[in-house]
């Protein structure tokens, strides 16, 4: 598990996945669950395994493109780093 | 309105290769032949995936004394429940492999100290040694899994050892869980209890480590409830987020409940898991703030702790109604210092000699201390 870089690809950690339901935007994990909003559902559901924090950055830019880009890239890598510290989120 | 549970904690049986001396269990142990069969197993999880519940603790006694876990953890998956598997690993070496296949979303291994010798005192088994190689095992497969060491006075001093042989072993987490005296612990807990001191140095210990393995490997810590000032949130409230289902298919608001002796409860032999928890009585009882003691009503916690364990406020007070007894606020407090004196009385000549192996009742009859299942 490496550190949080803009070539890091992030995947869900072990044991950690979506509710099979109706209900996708809930992340169930050994500890309990997680509702996300859906701009965190955003950011979370493209991080498998494939794609790099940068390009989650630039699509994301392209589908909030209301939304200040600097403020995008800030609160992903600021959400990706408190999943990463609660074991929900890899880096490879 | 009452929510929906969101977890549910099968006892699928109360079989078990271990006799671990601080074993939670109750010390009346349901036998095999009481137990639900796989179809009511089956129909108690769709049930509970219908009423919301997300997480499935499949438990025990060891599950995998079940020879359709296999079964279960597939139908469970397939239900679309989190499915986790509590366990020794004894007996799990030939399974792993079907139980990845089925959908088991992850294990958590039980240890019983660092070194094999102590461990296996602990455990009334010989287990240690096969339990490391499962850990190996379980890690190779890919599924995420923790490491649960229950500490007490028997380990509480090993407990640097205990982190790096959990680190060995490379688990998503270790869980050091201080024991909860209740069940076969409660009657052992003259040789388990731990001294303030060994307490106090445990935790600073764990807490140096926790820092140390920082994204390498998480550690959770269940505090000593008897040396906290305020009880714990049991079961995260009565009737409020979780049930447990005893091996015969009671439904049990906690794991002690039926030590209660005032109390009733319901059997998903008899009625739905939705009703059990909207309409009966054994889950309203202490549900809300209704039966609290002004005490507690009129606490600012109250909504933090809901007012500590039912069960505890029993085993100790005589009163499940009570505030629990380990909060300091409590009229009651008295009876857990007291006991605490007795135990650091009791440091150097309570040991291992004299504690009481847990055994089903047919094995309690025969004096035998080793209980294997297979």
């Amino acid at each position: 598990m490496s550190e949080l870089a803009g070539t890091s690809r992030p995947c869900l950690a072990a044991g950690c996945r979506w509710t099979s339901g109706v209900e996708r935007k809930t992340l169930v994990f050994p500890e309990g669950a997680l509702r996300l909003r859906e701009t965190a559902y955003a950011i979370l559901d493209r991080c498998d395994g494939q794609r790099t924090v940068d390009e989650i950055i630039e699509q994301l830019r392209i589908t909030y493109s209301a939304a200040d880009p600097v403020t995008i890239k800030h609160d992903v890598i600021k959400f990706l780093g408190e999943l990463h510290q609660k074991r929900l989120v890899d880096f490879r | 309105m009452i929510a929906n549970p969101i977890a549910l904690i099968a006892e699928v049986t109360h079989r078990c290769p271990l006799g671990c001396v601080y074993c939670s269990n109750p010390l009346q142990l349901t036998r095999s032949k009481d137990e639900l069969s796989t179809a009511e197993w089956q129909d108690v999880m769709a049930q509970s995936a219908r009423l919301g519940v997300l997480h499935l603790h499949l438990t025990g006694g060891e599950p995998l004394a079940r020879k359709d876990l296999e079964e279960l953890v597939r139908f469970a998956r397939s239900s679309g429940l989190y499915t986790n598997l509590i366990t020794s690993g004894i007996g799990l070496s030939r399974r792993l492999k079907e139980l990845v296949n089925a959908g088991l979303d992850h294990i958590q291994l039980s240890l019983q100290d660092a070194e094999e010798y102590s461990a296996d005192l602990i455990a009334g088994a010989q287990a240690h040694q096969r339990k490391l190689q499962m850990g190996n095992r379980i890690r190779e497969s890919g599924i995420a899994f923790t490491v649960n060491v229950v500490i007490h006075r028997q380990n509480i001093d090993h407990i640097d050892e205990i982190i790096a042989l959990a680190e060995s072993l490379g688990p998503q987490k270790l869980e050091i869980a201080h024991a909860q005296y209740y069940g076969w612990a409660r009657k052992n807990a003259l040789a388990l209890l731990p001294s303030r001191e060994q307490v106090r140095r445990s935790l600073e210990t764990v807490e140096a480590a926790r820092v140390r393995l920082e994204g390498k490997m998480r550690i959770d810590v269940v505090v000593p409830d008897y040396y906290a000032r305020y009880p714990k949130a049991c079961m995260g409230g009565w009737g409020r987020l979780q049930m447990v289902i005893d091996p015969s298919g009671r439904a049990l608001p906690c794991h002690a409940a039926p030590i209660i002796p005032e109390m009733q409860f319901e059997n998903i032999r008899e009625r739905t898991l939705e009703w059990i928890w909207r309409e009966s009585s054994s889950f309203r009882k202490f549900r809300g703030e209704e039966w609290m003691p002004q005490l507690c009503r009129s606490c600012e916690r109250r909504q933090k702790d809901f007012g500590g364990c039912r069960c505890q406020a029993m085993l100790i007070t005589g009163n499940p109604r009570a505030t629990d007894p380990v909060c300091h606020f409590s009229p009651d407090h008295g009876l857990i210092e007291e006991f605490l004196a007795r135990a650091n009385g009791n440091a150097i000549h309570q040991s291992s000699e004299s504690w009481t192996y847990r055994t089903l009742p047919h094995k309690a009859r025969l004096g035998s201390r080793e209980s294997n299942c297979y």
